[in-house]
């Protein structure tokens, strides 16, 4: 007997849907056999450390904005998505097949690169692509699941940064992060937690910077006219090429300072959790 | 505009059976495989792909000669490295034993990368790792030197090659949903690939397709080159002919009986 009412319910049903997700994960097929795949669960507070680290980033690249906006509205809410993290070990080849994807002429030159510089890029890195072929299709089937079991769901490269950085799944060496629910239609696409957040500035500014041959005049000229405004003649605008102290500095600061300090606070306690 | 005339014929009936190999029966039940197929090769590009940038294309490939240079193809690569062999021996026989092959490959991988700075390609901090490697002006990679001597001429966009396993992977989806057998494979593809299938593609993955009653991708036996149904199905052909000649008789004047046991009716 039983009687589930409310919305509670649906969000705590949630965290088993996940657990199915994770299974699509361990049963997707795999091209070489030999990539070791890992998954975990998250949600509720224990996301705040992955929020605090989007935060900055999300100043940095828009489309770790809408992540952000979206996963620290919803948690805020009380209606937490829930994250599965997903991890693969990619960055060593065991095959032997020497097929030249990686840019080396054997597996034997890769792994000796790929010792020397593991751990430098900011999803991971070096991989061998055909591990990442097998980690990318078990991605692709909890996507699927998620579908399948009707949860919006996005998979996110974002939430991979923050996993990466804080060092969840630490012997995965490429982690993306599948954000799963709550339980309504879009979530994660046409997304509503945005709505007054996006002015029509900021949407055009961003078209315009985006997809400039949409407002570039006439080229026979060799330096065209951009189209910014309805009387984009008076005075007339061009397209420029340079370096932005801004952009740059922007991202050094995210990167090199604000990154580390959210890292140092949360370090100890994740690490905690994989001490055996 | 052509107009659509509804077939209101609707009356028939088929046989479907997989039993001859390429008769009409067999034929039926692999039109039935290649819709199937068409559907994977449809969600392959439904999958999700950093910036929703479109990157993929296929083909689909059936008929017995065309799996046939597929799977000779695979055994001639077999033999390129020792740590091939023995696998890519059995695939040739999977190829064989399939009723539709489909090509997957990613066309921006090696021409136009992501950019996106991830460092999946070789763990940096920028794009300069692929660029680096790849003969460039600006950003715009030249591929027209195709004489490279690998397998396949990396380095490659990794993030590129990441969406490409989604797109890897719902195919497969779609065939785990419909009940066909699929797996996916390296040899396959990188043979696909040399063949010119995929021709816009940096990176090839090939997804043999069958409904049999048997899936030809699992349980495989050792020495599965040597020993598998077509082999088996040959020795019968030929072990049982000779059974018949050691011994002959005119079967209209005498056959040979079984001797009569104690108290048995005539």
């Amino acid at each position: 007997m039983g009687h589930l009412i409310g919305k509670a319910y649906c969000i705590e049903h949630v965290v088993e849907v996940a657990k199915s997700i994770v299974l699509a994960i361990h049963k997707a097929p795999q091209i070489t056999g030999k990539t070791k795949i890992e998954a975990e669960i998250i949600w509720g507070d224990d996301l705040v450390p992955i929020i605090e680290v989007l935060e900055p980033v999300a100043k940095a690249a828009r489309y770790v904005q809408w992540d952000y906006e979206t996963i620290k509205r919803c948690y805020e809410k009380g209606e937490s998505p829930v994250i599965i993290n997903i991890g693969g070990k990619v960055s060593r080849s065991n095959l032997n097949w020497n097929c030249g994807a990686c840019g080396f002429d054997t597996c034997k030159e890769f792994n000796a690169y790929a010792k020397e510089n593991t751990g430098g890029g900011q999803l991971g890195g070096p991989s061998c692509n055909w591990k990442i072929m097998d980690y990318a299709i078990a991605c692709d089937w909890a996507c699927a699941a998620a579908w399948q079991y009707n949860v919006d769901n996005r998979i996110m490269g974002s939430v991979g940064f923050a996993l990466t950085v804080l060092n969840y799944l630490p012997d995965s060496d490429v982690k993306l992060g599948l954000a799963l629910g709550p339980p309504r239609d879009m979530v994660y696409y046409s997304r509503e937690e945005m709505h007054k957040d996006m002015t029509y500035e900021m949407d055009k500014a961003d078209m315009v910077r985006c997809v400039p041959e949409m407002f570039t005049a006439f080229t026979g000229g060799g330096n065209p006219q951009y189209k910014t405004k309805n009387d984009w003649w008076a005075p007339p605008e061009y397209l420029n090429v340079g370096y932005s102290d801004a952009a740059m500095e922007m991202m050094q600061k995210v990167l090199f300072e604000e990154i580390p300090e959210i890292v140092v606070k949360h370090s100890d306690a994740i690490a905690a959790r994989y001490q055996k | 505009m052509k107009k659509y005339h509804e077939d209101l014929d609707f009356r028939g009936e088929e046989y479907v059976s997989d039993w001859t190999p390429w008769s009409p029966q067999d034929i039926r039940r692999k039109k039935g495989v290649l819709d199937a197929a068409r559907l994977m090769l449809n969600s392959a590009m439904t999958a999700p792909a950093a910036g929703g940038v479109a990157s993929i294309e296929g083909h689909l490939v059936y008929g017995q000669e065309e799996l046939e240079a597929i799977a000779r193809k695979v055994e001639e690569l077999a033999y390129k490295n020792k740590a091939w062999t023995e696998a890519f021996l059995y695939e040739a026989v999977m190829v064989r034993d399939s009723d539709v092959i489909i090509l997957i490959g990613n066309t921006r991988c090696h021409e136009t990368p992501l950019d996106g700075a991830c460092g999946l390609c070789g763990g940096g901090l920028d794009c300069s790792y692929f660029y680096d490697r790849k003969k460039h002006r600006y950003g715009l990679v030249d591929i027209t030197d195709r004489s490279s001597s690998r397998m396949i001429d990396g380095p490659l966009c990794t993030a590129r090659v990441n969406d490409f396993g989604f797109a890897v992977g719902s195919a497969l989806w779609t065939a785990r949903t419909l009940m066909v057998d699929a797996r996916p494979f390296a040899s396959i593809g990188m043979a696909g690939q040399k063949m010119g299938y995929c021709p816009k593609s940096g990176m090839v993955v090939g997804v043999p397709v069958a409904a049999k009653s048997k899936n030809p991708y699992v349980d495989v036996n050792v020495d599965y080159h040597l020993i598998n149904m077509d082999k088996v199905v040959d020795s019968a052909r030929k072990i049982y002919q000779t059974a018949r000649i050691i011994r002959g008789f005119d079967y209209r004047k005498w056959v040979p009986k079984p001797e009569k046991t104690e108290g048995e009716e005539k």
